[in-house]
């Protein structure tokens, strides 16, 4: 029984990251998350205590598995430009695949509050710090840390833009860009470049 | 004469009331009274609030990135001076509206793709801040041709923090942080964190 009842949970959690892909937060409503999911008002309220709360679990779970694909595709990969692409490969991916995910991920998120906005946030910054993390034996400067934000912010910008303009399955031909923008930081320019126009050719 | 200074209070009252209310719970008649206008008169320039909010948003960012422009054009010496008075005005004028500033970097998506497509193409109004990087960087022409976006989102993601944070109010204080994000994919970072440590 107990896993009937997580699954039903789980097929929520899915429903609602579906549906507000597909409709924006704001006119998705309970009545369409449990349509999408195929469960009982009942079962919802047992859940959840309303729309937001069962959006804030949803995109929680959605980070967790979206970071358990990429951890499983990317540890081990060595040398650390090898790590970046694979792992920003398998995000763009997983966003091109689903674009109703990739939606509520990066674009609805900055609709449902400032909580919401801050789950956003967090998972931009362990999805950045695990790339950085497997720096550690390559040679580099100390550099200043907004340095880092440079390749975030240009990350989820030219992705925002891709997903606001309904371009989700186009995200694979940013691929040479996002690398040049994840290393730009780290290598500085001509070796982003050099980067870039490597992924560019195996493409 | 009268028209347009209606239509402008109204664009202007449209900003002040959803900054305020947030869009969702801000109602035409808010909207009429703050502005000072009748209901028909409102109807008689726009079919509905979505129309009024985005002519609205359109309006504000307009402003925004003719100042920006300007204190760009107008800055003397090489390219990394000029963006960081472009960027100086922009941290500026946002700073000065803290209010108008969360509408329009944070709260933007709440009246939905409509407003998010106008967010984007507000952004896209930057970019000739950042082109010309291309010119004066040593190996510019090697960079990406979205560079520009890329720094772009380095300045509204550094921005959007501040204001989430609740330091709208100072957002002066990071340029240095700005100038190391956005000129470092031209000037490499070391170059790039040099700039930012002058003036």
């Amino acid at each position: 029984m107990a896993t009937e009842i997580e699954s039903r949970r789980e097929a929520l959690l899915k429903a609602m990251v579906r549906v507000v892909g597909r409709k924006g937060y704001d006119a998705t409503s309970v009545a369409d998350v449990i349509v999408e999911a195929g469960t009982s008002r009942t079962t919802f309220y047992k859940n959840f205590d309303d729309k937001h709360d069962c959006f804030l679990a949803a995109y929680e779970a959605m980070v967790e598995q979206v970071f358990a694909t990429i951890v499983a595709e990317c540890d081990g990969e060595r040398p650390w430009v090898s790590r970046v692409r694979k792992g920003l490969e398998t995000l763009i991916e997983i966003f091109a695949l689903e674009p109703e995910l990739a939606r509520t991920a990066v674009v609805e998120v900055a609709v449902a509050g400032a909580d919401a906005r801050q789950l956003h946030w967090d998972a931009v910054n362990r999805f950045k710090g695990y790339l950085e993390a497997g720096r550690g034996a390559e040679p580099g400067k100390e550099l200043p840390e907004q340095i880092s934000v440079m390749a975030v912010g240009a990350v989820s910008g030219l992705i925002f833009d891709e997903l606001v303009a309904g371009r989700a399955e186009q995200l694979p031909a940013l691929m040479p860009d996002l690398l040049f923008a994840m290393l730009v930081p780290y290598l500085g320019p001509a070796a982003a470049a050099d980067e870039m126009r490597r992924a560019a050719q195996a493409a | 004469m009268i028209a347009r200074s209606q239509r402008e209070r109204l664009l202007d009252a449209a900003i002040d009331v959803v900054a305020e209310k947030g869009y969702a719970k801000t109602t035409i008649a808010d909207l009429t009274k703050e502005a000072g206008i009748s209901r028909t008169t409102f109807y008689e320039m726009f079919p509905d609030k979505e129309a009024c909010f985005l002519a609205a948003y359109d309006v504000a960012a307009d402003v925004l990135a003719r100042r920006v422009a300007s204190a760009f054009e107008a800055a003397e010496g090489e390219w990394p001076a000029r963006v960081r008075a472009g960027l100086e005005e922009l941290l500026g004028s946002l700073a000065a509206e803290p209010a108008v500033a969360r509408l329009a970097l944070v709260d933007f998506g709440a009246a939905g793709p409509a407003a998010q497509r106008r967010y984007r193409a507000a952004l896209q109004r930057m970019t000739p801040l950042f082109d010309e990087g291309r010119d004066f960087a040593p190996e510019g022409r090697r960079l990406p041709a979205n560079t520009s976006r890329m720094a772009i989102g380095a300045v509204v993601g550094l921005i959007a923090e501040e204001i989430e944070a609740g330091r709208a109010t100072s957002l002066a204080k990071i340029l240095p942080a700005v100038l190391v994000a956005t000129l470092s994919p031209y000037l490499g970072p070391e170059a790039a964190a040099e700039e930012a440590g002058r003036g």
